[in-house]
This record gives C-alpha cells, sequence and structure tokens, in this order.
C-alpha cells in the first residue's frame, strides 16, 4: 500500500484507485471545454471596464469590420426574455441581475456584450475593438469605503438567525481571563484551473449545453427559466469538472447568453471566459471582518461567548455567509451571543466557497481560543478538552457523535506535540524560528435529497446512474464501491454514470452532501435489487441462478432518498429543479464533522518569509467509504487552508473597485515547492444517527481551522498575533 | 490580440533591418514569446508584425578571453544548466534557477529574459486608463492603488512599477555587457546602461532604438566571480516574482571586503545596482553590523507608497543575508 | 459571413506573399523547402493571411493552415481535436497547457503555432504506448492518487515525464521544486511527488 491508500480501520471501506483514473491520466476525461460540436462558432464576453454608472454608448464599427465576426450582443439588441432569481434567495443565479439587461453597472468585470466570430483569434480581437463608453461614479468597493449600506443579515436573509442565550456582558464580567480581538479574513476567488467554458449546441427547439457544473438538475430548471422555455427543451451534459470548490452551482450569465446566440445564429457556439473574467462573473468568498469576546474562568471554563461579525456582498444582492450557527455550537459558552451585518458594496456578488462560513468563521473563533489559551497559560488543547461538549450549547441539542478530542489527541501524538516549548521564540532551527499551532475543523453533516437508478444484469455487472458530479471528490469510485459492496460484485465490474441532467435528479455537489446523500438513494436501490433478486434474504454465490430463477436478465431500480427533517416531497421538489438541503445545528440534534490540525511553520529570522514544513491534520466523519479518496480531499483541504492563511487575497483597486491580481501568477495559490509534509490520520467514528449510511461529509472539512493554526503557529515562532488574512512576510518584519 | 504579420529573419543583421525598415510602425522580434504573447493576449502590446529572431541570433555558450558569450537566443535554462556557468557564475545559475518555471525557463531566451515588462497591475489592464507606461501622460494609477509589489527605489511620479526580472540582478551585479546588433552595426554597451529610469517617459525602459538587437551577454574573466549568489524573497517557495532579491558578487581581501558588487532586485524601476552599500563595504571587514548597515544605505533615499512601506526594511535584510551568506561560500578557485 | 471557418483565399494568397518577402528580405520560412520552389508574383501581404504550419504531433505530420495569431494550445485542441491538453490561464501561469516539444516541455499557450514549424510535439494523448499500455507516470499517478479534479493532470503528467529526463528528480525537494510550473488547485501536490519517485525508477532514470 502507498501512503496514498491508507489500511482501512474501523468503519471504512477499501482504498479502491479512482475509476475514472485512466481516463483522466490519458486525456480522453472530457471536461465540458473538450465537447465535440461540428462547426462551432467561438464566443468571448464584453465585461464592464468600470465599477459604477452607466454604458452611454457603445462603438461597434471598427469590430463589425473586421472580417469573420459574426454577431456582437449587447443590452441595446439582445435584452432577456426570461426571469432570473438570486441563488441565495432559492434561484439559480449568482446574481438576480441578468446581463444586458440595461445599461446600469453594478461593478467591475460585469458581464455587458457577447461577441461572435468564426474563430477565438477574431473573436478576442473583436471584444477589444467593441469600444464602451460610461457614465462614470465613483465606486465604493472596500467594507471600509465611504457609501457602503450595512444591513442587520438577520433582516436579509431567512437562513439566518442573530443566536442569543443567557447574558453575555455579564458573563465577561465574571470571567477571570478575557480576550476580545478583531479579525479580518480576504476576499477569495476558487481559481478552480478549468476555466468557466459554456458550449451550447441546438437542435431543433432542443438545447443541448456543455459546461462545468456543480448542479446539472439545478441549470436545466434555473436555465429554462432564464430563457423562457420548458425544462425539458435543455439537455446539461458534463461528466468531468476541473475544479469548482463552489463556483459551479449556480449560473452565470454567461449560459444563457450563449444559448441565445447559438439560438439565432443557427450553430454551435462555444465560449471560454478568461482567467481574469473568472474573478468577475461568478462569485467569490466574501472578506470578512469579526470581533470576538471571549471570558473564562481561571480554570478555563467559558463563561462567554460573542461573535459580531460584518461580511461583503454586493449592491444587487444580500448573500450571508452565516458561520455563527457552526461556531456557536463549538464550545460549551454559558453565554452566548452573535450579531451580523452585511455591507453593501459595489462589487461582484459573493457566494460560496469551499467551507463558505466555517472558512472565515473559525480563522476567528480559533485564533481567539488561542489567544485566550495564551493568556490562560494553559496548553491550547486542553482548553478546549475543557470546554468540549455533547450537546450545542446554543440549543441544548445532543450531537449525534462528536470525536474532536480524539482527533486532538491523535494529532498531537503524531505531530509531536508533546516536544513543544510553550514560550513565543523559544524553538529555533538556526536562522529560522520555528512555531508549532493548532486548531479545531468542523464542518456541519448535510444532506439533501437525491435519486437514482441502479441496474443489475445476469452477467454479474451494474450501472448506476444519477445526475450528480465528481468534482474531484471521489464520486465515481465511491458510487462504483457502494454498489459493488451491496451486490457482492467487483467493482471493475460496475460503471458509472453522473454528469448528465437526463439522469435521475442529484443534489448540487456542494455541502458535502453527496457521498451520504446519493449515497443513500444508491443503497436503496442495491437493497431493492437484492429483494427481488433473493426473495429468501440471502445473498447467494450464483448470481446467473438467481436470475434465472427471476425469469429476468436485468433488474433496475430506481430509488429516492429525502433527508429526515425535510418535509416530505423533497425528492420529487428536487426533480422539478428546488433543492433543499438540511443538518449541521438542527433544533433537535447537531451533527458535524471534526478534525484537528496542526501546523508547524518556519519563519526566516532575518527576511521574515513565512513557510510551512509540515502539517498533520486528524479527521472523524463517520463512515469512510474510500480512505484513499477521503485522505486526498482532507489533505487538499489543509493546503487549501495553508493557502488561505497565507496566500490567497483579491487585491481590490480602492479607487476603481478592480481586481488588480486577477490572474494566477498574482493572486496566488501554493505550488508544489510549497507543501511539505502533510499527513493525515482518518479517526474511526461510528455515527449510526446522522443519516442511513452513518456517512458525515468531509471535502470541506479539511480547509477549515487551517488558518488559525497557521497563526497560532506564527505567533508562537514571533510572539506576534496576526489577525488578518493572509499573513504576510511584512507584518513579521517588525517582530 | 491584433492581427500581426509574422516573419522569420535568417540572422541578426537581416532581423535588426527588418525591424529598422519595416514599413509598419509597431514592429516586434520574437524570441520565446513568453511576456510578448502575454500582453498582446491582454492587448497591452499590440504589434502589426512579428519578426521571429529565434534561428537568426546566437544560441550558443562560448568562452571568450577568460570570461563567457551567453548568446541571446540561449534559453534561460539552457543557461542554468551549464556547468561553467554554475561553477564560475553562480550568482548566474541560481538567478536563473530561481526565475519562473521550468517551462518558462525551456522557452526564454536570455535577451528576451532582460527585457521582460514589470508585472504592474495597471500596466497589464487595458481598461485602467491611467498608465503611463502604456499611454504617456495619462498618468499613474498604482500610485494611490494597490503598490505592494511596486518599486522603492529609481521611482518617479510619473511610474513605480517594479522590473521584474532576476537574470538582469546577475549581470548587473558582474559588471556584465551587453552585445547589439544595429543598424550603425554591432556595439557593446555595459548592462547597467541598457535600461534607463522611468523618469521623463515611463514608456521608454531601454536605451535600445528601432532596429536594436541584443545579440549576447559578456561575463566578465575573473575569480571573484566564483564568490556570488542570488537570494530571492517571495511569497511563494517556486514560481513568484520576487518581493526583494540581492545578487551579490564579493571580492574579499581576507576578512576584508575589497569590492563588492550588489544588485537588487523586486525593489526598483529597473536593475538596481546599489552602489552607495558597495562603497560603504569597501576595506571593510564584513561582520552582522557592517552587512545590516550596507542593506540600510542601499535604500537610503528609497520612497515607500501605501502598500509597500515595508520594502526597504525587506530589502536591507535581503542584502545583509545574501552578504552574509556569500562570505560564508566556501569558494574553489 | 463565410460558412467556413478558413476562407480558401488565404491559400491562394500564400504563394504570392511567400515569394515577395522572399524577394525583399532573405526568406521567411525558409526552413520549409517547399517555399523554394514558389514562383514570383508580387502581392501585398495582408494581416490577415494565415500561414502553412507542418508540424510533427505524436509522431505524425499535420499540415496546418493557420491565423497567426493562433497558439499552439488552440491548434492541438481545436484544428487537430486533441483535447487532452487544457487551457487553464492562456497566458503561462498554470502549467495546464504543458507538451513537449522536441523533447523539452514548455507552455503551449505562450507558444505560437507558425512558430513550431517542423517540431516534434508530443502531448498527452502521444505519450502511452499504441498497445494502450499506460506511461509509467500515467499508471503512478493513478497509484498515487496524483490528482483530484483531473484538469490539470495532463500538464502535470508531460512535465513529470521530462523532469525525470532532465534529471532533476532526485531528491523529493528538487522535484517540489521542478513541479511548481504546475498549479494543481486541488491540491495533489505530495501525491504528485510520490508519484513522479515511483514512476522515475521504472522510467529507468
Amino acid at each position: 500500500m502507498t501512503i496514498a491508500a491508507p489500511e482501512p480501520k474501523e468503519n471504512m471501506g477499501r482504498p479502491e484507485p479512482r475509476i475514472d483514473g485512466r481516463l483522466k491520466v490519458t486525456g480522453a476525461a472530457k471536461y465540458a471545454s473538450d465537447a465535440d460540436v461540428s462547426k462551432p462558432l467561438y464566443a468571448v464576453l464584453l465585461t464592464s471596464a468600470v465599477a459604477k454608472g452607466r454604458i452611454t454608448a457603445i462603438d461597434r464599427t471598427a469590430a463589425d469590420k473586421i472580417p469573420g465576426v459574426v454577431a456582437i450582443y449587447t443590452n441595446e439588441n439582445m435584452p432577456p426574455v426570461g426571469e432570473f432569481a438570486f441563488f441565495g434567495a432559492g434561484g439559480e443565479a449568482g446574481s438576480k441581475a441578468p446581463a444586458l439587461a440595461g445599461a446600469d453597472i453594478y461593478f467591475d468585470g460585469q458581464i455587458i456584450g457577447l461577441v461572435v466570430a468564426v474563430s477565438y483569434e477574431v473573436a478576442r480581437e473583436a471584444s477589444f475593438a467593441t469600444k464602451i463608453s460610461y457614465s462614470k461614479v465613483a465606486p465604493s468597493p472596500l467594507m471600509e469605503s465611504e457609501g457602503v449600506e450595512t444591513a442587520d443579515a438577520s433582516d436579509v436573509s431567512p437562513r439566518h438567525k442573530a443566536i442569543s442565550k443567557g447574558d453575555l456582558s455579564r458573563a465577561l464580567t465574571m470571567s477571570n481571563v478575557k480576550v476580545e480581538a478583531t479579525y479580518e479574513t480576504a476576499a477569495q476567488v476558487h481559481n478552480s484551473i478549468e476555466l468557466f467554458s459554456t458550449t451550447c449546441h441546438w437542435s431543433g427547439e432542443r438545447l443541448t449545453v456543455y459546461e462545468p457544473s456543480q448542479f446539472v438538475t439545478g441549470m436545466k430548471f434555473g436555465l429554462a427559466r432564464q430563457l423562457a422555455i420548458k425544462p425539458e427543451q435543455i439537455h446539461v451534459v458534463c461528466p468531468f469538472v476541473g475544479g469548482a470548490f463552489g463556483s459551479k452551482g449556480s449560473l452565470t450569465h454567461r449560459t444563457s447568453l450563449v444559448a441565445r446566440a447559438s439560438k439565432l445564429l443557427g450553430r454551435p457556439v462555444k465560449l471560454q471566459a478568461t482567467r481574469e473574467q473568472g474573478f468577475t462573473i461568478a462569485t467569490h468568498r466574501a472578506e470578512t471582518r469579526h470581533t470576538i469576546r471571549l471570558g473564562a474562568t481561571a480554570a478555563g471554563k467559558l463563561l462567554g461567548y460573542g461573535h459580531e461579525a460584518w461580511e461583503q456582498t454586493s449592491r444587487l444582492d444580500d448573500y450571508v455567509v452565516d458561520g455563527t450557527g457552526a461556531s456557536t455550537a463549538m464550545y460549551s459558552a454559558e453565554a452566548i451571543q452573535t450579531k451580523v451585518h452585511v455591507v453593501r458594496t459595489d462589487r461582484n456578488t459573493p457566494g460560496f466557497m469551499r467551507a463558505p462560513a466555517e472558512v472565515p468563521y473559525f480563522f476567528a473563533l480559533e485564533s481567539a481560543m488561542d489567544e485566550l489559551a495564551v493568556a490562560l497559560k494553559m496548553d491550547p488543547i486542553e482548553l478546549r478538552r475543557i470546554n468540549d461538549t455533547m450537546v450545542n450549547p446554543a440549543n441544548g441539542a445532543p450531537y449525534t457523535s462528536r470525536s474532536l478530542m480524539q482527533c486532538y489527541d491523535e494529532a498531537a501524538k503524531a505531530f509531536g506535540w508533546s516536544n513543544r516549548s510553550a514560550a513565543p521564540g523559544s524553538m529555533r532551527d538556526g536562522d529560522w524560528l520555528i512555531g508549532w499551532g493548532c486548531a479545531t475543523a468542523a464542518y456541519p453533516t448535510q444532506m439533501a435529497p437525491a435519486t437514482a437508478r441502479v441496474t443489475l444484469t445476469a452477467n454479474n455487472a451494474a450501472r448506476v446512474q444519477s445526475a450528480v458530479h465528481d468534482v474531484g471528490t471521489g464520486a465515481y469510485t465511491i458510487l462504483a464501491q457502494l454498489v459493488s459492496e451491496r451486490l457482492a460484485i467487483p467493482i471493475e465490474r460496475v460503471a458509472v454514470e453522473l454528469g448528465d441532467s437526463s439522469l435521475p435528479a442529484g443534489p448540487v455537489a456542494g455541502g458535502s452532501v453527496t457521498t451520504a446523500s446519493v449515497g443513500a438513494a444508491v443503497a436503496k436501490a442495491c437493497d431493492a435489487i437484492r429483494a427481488k433478486l433473493y426473495p429468501n434474504g440471502r445473498l447467494e454465490n450464483d448470481m446467473a441462478a438467481a436470475f434465472q430463477a427471476l425469469g429476468a436478465g436485468s433488474i433496475e431500480e430506481y430509488a429516492e432518498y429525502e433527508p429526515e427533517g425535510l418535509p416530505k416531497g423533497s425528492a420529487a421538489a428536487l426533480q422539478a429543479g428546488k433543492l433543499a438541503i438540511i443538518g449541521g445545528a438542527l433544533p433537535d440534534r447537531t451533527m458535524f464533522s471534526f478534525g484537528a490540525e496542526f501546523v508547524e511553520v518556519r519563519i526566516n529570522a532575518r527576511t521574515r518569509e513565512i513557510r510551512v514544513s509540515r502539517c498533520v491534520g486528524a479527521f472523524a466523519s463517520g463512515r469512510i467509504v474510500n480512505p484513499r479518496t477521503a485522505r486526498s480531499q482532507l489533505m487538499g483541504g489543509m493546503i487549501w487552508g495553508l493557502s488561505s492563511a497565507l496566500h490567497e487575497g483579491m487585491e481590490i483597486d480602492v479607487n476603481t473597485g478592480k481586481y488588480v491580481n486577477d490572474n494566477l501568477a498574482e493572486y496566488l495559490v501554493p505550488v508544489n515547492a510549497d507543501i511539505g509534509s502533510v499527513e493525515v490520520i482518518l479517526v474511526p467514528e461510528i455515527d449510526t444517527k446522522v443519516n442511513p449510511l452513518g456517512i458525515k461529509g468531509l471535502g470541506e472539512l479539511g480547509n477549515v481551522g487551517t488558518d488559525a493554526a497557521v497563526a497560532n503557529a506564527v505567533f508562537h515562532a514571533t510572539g506576534k498575533r496576526i489577525r488578518k488574512l493572509p499573513i504576510r512576510l511584512e507584518t513579521l518584519l517588525d517582530a | 490580440m491584433q492581427p500581426f504579420l509574422y516573419e522569420r529573419a535568417a540572422d541578426a543583421k537581416e532581423a535588426s533591418s527588418s525591424l529598422a525598415r519595416s514599413a509598419i510602425e509597431e514592429t516586434n522580434p520574437i524570441a520565446g514569446g513568453t511576456t510578448l504573447l502575454d500582453l498582446m493576449k491582454l492587448n497591452v502590446m499590440r504589434p502589426e508584425k512579428l519578426i521571429d529572431i529565434n534561428h537568426a541570433l546566437p544560441a550558443q555558450i562560448v568562452r571568450v578571453g577568460g570570461g563567457v558569450r551567453l548568446g541571446a537566443m540561449v534559453r534561460m535554462a539552457e543557461a542554468a544548466s551549464n556547468e561553467i556557468i554554475a561553477r564560475e557564475y553562480p550568482v548566474v545559475h541560481q538567478a536563473l534557477m530561481l526565475a519562473a518555471s521550468a517551462q518558462i525557463r525551456n522557452m526564454a531566451s536570455l535577451g528576451g529574459n532582460v527585457l521582460q515588462r514589470t508585472r504592474c497591475g495597471y500596466f497589464r489592464d487595458q481598461t485602467v486608463p491611467h498608465c503611463n507606461k502604456r499611454t504617456p501622460g495619462a498618468g499613474c494609477a498604482a500610485l494611490d492603488g494597490v503598490n505592494r509589489m511596486h518599486a522603492v527605489l529609481g521611482t518617479s511620479d510619473q511610474c513605480i512599477a517594479t522590473y521584474p526580472g532576476d537574470f538582469a540582478q546577475a549581470l548587473m551585479a558582474l559588471d556584465a555587457k551587453v552585445e547589439i546588433e544595429g543598424q550603425q552595426g554591432k556595439r557593446t554597451i555595459a548592462f547597467a546602461d541598457l535600461h534607463v529610469l522611468p523618469e521623463r517617459d515611463p514608456a521608454v525602459e531601454t536605451t535600445l532604438t528601432r532596429g536594436d538587437l541584443i545579440t549576447g551577454f559578456i561575463l566578465p574573466a575573473a575569480t571573484w566571480t566564483r564568490r556570488s549568489l542570488y537570494l530571492k524573497i517571495r511569497d511563494r517557495d517556486s514560481y513568484a516574482y520576487a518581493l526583494a532579491s540581492a545578487a551579490i558578487v564579493l571580492d574579499m581581501d581576507g576578512i576584508r571586503v575589497r569590492e563588492a558588487r550588489i544588485a537588487v532586485g523586486g525593489v526598483a524601476t529597473v536593475p538596481w545596482r546599489a552602489r552607495q552599500a558597495e562603497d560603504y563595504l569597501k576595506g571593510k571587514v564584513l561582520d552582522e553590523s557592517n552587512a545590516k548597515k550596507a542593506g540600510e544605505v542601499a535604500f537610503v533615499g528609497a520612497k515607500a507608497q501605501q502598500h509597500n512601506a515595508y520594502k526597504p526594511k525587506l530589502g536591507a535584510a535581503t542584502i545583509a543575508r545574501a552578504l552574509l551568506q556569500a562570505k560564508a561560500l566556501e569558494i574553489e578557485l | 459571413m463565410p460558412d467556413n471557418n478558413k476562407p480558401s483565399q488565404h491559400i491562394v494568397h500564400r504563394r504570392g506573399f511567400l515569394s515577395a518577402a522572399a524577394a525583399s528580405a532573405a526568406v521567411p520560412l525558409a526552413l520549409d523547402a517547399r517555399f523554394a520552389e514558389t514562383q514570383s508574383k508580387p502581392a501585398v501581404r495582408s494581416v490577415r493571411e494565415w500561414i502553412p504550419v507542418n508540424v510533427n504531433v505524436n509522431g505524425r505530420t499535420q499540415s496546418l493552415n493557420v491565423d497567426p495569431r493562433m497558439t499552439l494550445l488552440d491548434a492541438l485542441r481545436e484544428e487537430l481535436g486533441l483535447r487532452g491538453t487544457k487551457k487553464g490561464c492562456d497566458h503561462g501561469q498554470c502549467g495546464a497547457c504543458t507538451v513537449h516539444v522536441d523533447g523539452a516541455r514548455v507552455l503551449s499557450c505562450l507558444t505560437l503555432a507558425v512558430m513550431a514549424e517542423g517540431k516534434n510535439v508530443t502531448t498527452i494523448e502521444g505519450l502511452s504506448a499504441n498497445n494502450g499500455d499506460l506511461h509509467p507516470m500515467q499508471q503512478a499517478f493513478i497509484d498515487h492518487d496524483a490528482f483530484q479534479c483531473g484538469y490539470c493532470t495532463p500538464g502535470q503528467i508531460m512535465s513529470a515525464v521530462a523532469l525525470v529526463e532532465e534529471g532533476y528528480a532526485d531528491t523529493g525537494d528538487q522535484i517540489r521544486e521542478a513541479m511548481s510550473g504546475n498549479i494543481c488547485r486541488c491540491a495533489a501536490y505530495p501525491n504528485i511527488v510520490a508519484a513522479i519517485l515511483q514512476a522515475k525508477s521504472k522510467m529507468g532514470a
């Protein structure tokens, strides 16, 4: 076994290699932009050069003269025809304001047109040759800019509720030790390596869309509304997704434009947005500010926890990051109080990005917990142990399972935490200051309705179909494993079809719901097949004989999974494009995956560059179907966390609202050289209450808490507490 | 990208003539293309004619009178892996190896590399009107914009864009020379005379005129080139532009400095020679205190902006660290 | 609007422009022997003229006629249908488009197709054996789970194969540095390093 394929422990399946591996290593995996369409035209987006104001003129004279230009669509000749609804308000779109609806500009890089030509080269040339004039208004792009509007998140989002328990100010007054501090996180963008692409092809009144998506079912219905056509007319195809991380769950406005252009022109149209356009045409992780107040007894028992936050959103849509539900469930404080504000800026609307709420909120909470431990002169692990809880302190609802301290203990042992010298700056290796830090990772276990079809044939082969996605998570392999285990056939004999809207409806590949939810539907279908094939309840050795006795060559079963707690009919609603997700901190139960992350930073004593030489994370997440893909998810997650802590941040021009570093050379994510040793420990955990398969989800667990683990390690190395992300060397030059 | 005519030149003379006599104003040579195509795709550079010089200019590394001539079309990777360079000019080897990525080093020519354009985000974004480098007289959006990566040395109220390369600092610190083929024939200038400060017209970045092509670089024949190194401080551990870098070439007389040659990158608008620091070190014992002082001296007169106020301090620390490392090198002569 | 993406008049114009250019200043495309025979027939060159390119891709000679602006990446994907090579940034910042040109790993997004004239290009499709056997690097990537979404993977593998041949794959640190031109947003980096170490021994390096 390689390190990549950990030996399964209790309640873990086999570390099967990915069944789609061969396609991916040979270049044969068909991503959306790889679709074969006959004689396509090529489209390029026009985006606004200003952040606020109006388009006053569109001069296409020069562009029209370029040989090979076929069409230029703007608000003047292709206004929207259908309905657009913001995903945060139950809709499908990244923003409620459709492209080309009018002359108004709401943010820099807003889609304002589409150029179509016979080649990509000509289309791009024509996009530069189309001259747009604007009347400009000074934008308010930053949360600190004059002219922003602030609103109470409870007033603008049905999802968000302020939490209040006990008397926080009294609890803080009673506390022996207090921490009050303000933390800042940066605006980040997903930057999947796959660009945002759309290829549309009409056959009569039927539209085929090749587009990378986390939710083809949602796209089919949402795009139908946007185009004012019937959902049955739309077929979305995307068997492989080149990274998503939350960016491909809602629709960008490019899709409807390409679809309409293709219809009008009677030719397939291919669009591949540029890397820099990807910063503004889709969503991003909002920047946030947090004021944390913690108070504890001298023994470390938390008495009060206050969390007030401010989150960036746009003028158009009120996206709420919503992290206090998770943060307040962590530690047993007597008094809890939260308040969240959204700050409307002249920027594009933010949205989901891998652990959307937990990343910023846990940076604040877990940094503050470390500050409290320092103030208490207590080991930070012990502070978590003292305040560990088996109920959600905010509402008393019990955890279905919680293995946080097992994670801490295993990770601490592997990391060698007992060798830590607690005083800041006391560990040094020549010219390098060494710092060790740790933090809690947690992610709500969430479920969504799902449907799937499984077919078993007498020749010992099975096929599973569901309109869900393997965005790199391993869903293809995991679903094959579930069928292989349930129907006792070799995994090589299981074919998996995903990522196609003509398959049984599936939920969004987001919120870490896929394995538990789609797995539950697949398991149900498998069980129905077994019941038919083996009426006596025993799994026979001779499947062929069982089929013969049944008098059939194959059995096909369709099954639906509806999560407990959702209104009945949630699967039917999904089939109509309406998705509900449930989980996390509920009134009657509390469901989270947990982990503990340990990081070693090395900071040059002279020049202060920060490197992470090793990190160890231990995670408990209920049943682990495939330890290989689980480890990879968690490892990638931790590296995402390091990236967030040290590198990522959109640089926003205060005057123009432009993202100045809108490329992969200046918006930094780690390269191979940045990553030292990353150790993942899978902690066995059994949870029989959380969902039928006892799976808690881990795709978004690994990058929670890492920010704080790094910041805590930086403090340990230097004695300087950095409360703003990303942590860069200039903040340490004085330390 | 604008459409362009594409031609291949057979030799330096022809390439120079094609450039000088082109009826088309916007004619550019293209070698590796790693900067030019990048900026053409952004509509920032808009040549109407490209002269492919890959087969026209020297692509060899040869000994000349004890020194070395690097042909302009030698790729960065080839120069980096050359044994003579690695042994006798470690600062060149290291500057090349710490630049860009392996793929880009396989593509980019040495001649093109020293002409690499700035990474200033306002220069690279053609929707930003205020850039004196793109549109002389239009102003500079970086002055009151995002300027964490920008220069603190050699700036003006016209432009604070950082020169982004690494190899050039090594050439500066080695007192290297540049060979140029032009309409008046061949000439050789000091590398230090190649780049010009963005004082009056930031669009003009070098002393090259129409028809001039860099054909090679001459590294000096000397033993002191061996006590040299390049230190690059950056946010990422690889494939990132310098926040500050230092090319150090030390000529030691026992524990004392006979002559220090220091060039800094990531902090200046052009490849920057830290002459004040060199003068300060002359004849001194290279200890911790003098190394630090030399670093500080190098940034006397630095002009910081809102987000790059850390650069003088970082640059000074980078020089100090690099000096002490260079002093500690064990050199085989 | 032309029905065909490659209007035929470009081919007609080609002979004229080449000979005209040849008369004035040496021979553009001089490496191509075919042009020695072109007859002089003065014509004004247009920037919109397409240019013929002969390039060997995965062992087969391909004759293309391309817009001079077309990158090798777009030529591979759109003209030759070799879509294993991916566009991730189009500016040389991510490495997803890495291919081998005359054995060296380069970025096809920053290479003009016309500049690949006469060169040997290998893409991910040309890496495995004709009988379908995977290259040791491809198998190692599967064994070590060295990818998640898979989009950057062809570029990673092409880079990794070249890296082993360059002789920079002796230690984990060397590999990490030399693979830093290939961004993996899923962050499979440690697995990529492990895969290269495995493949290296099987490649006889």
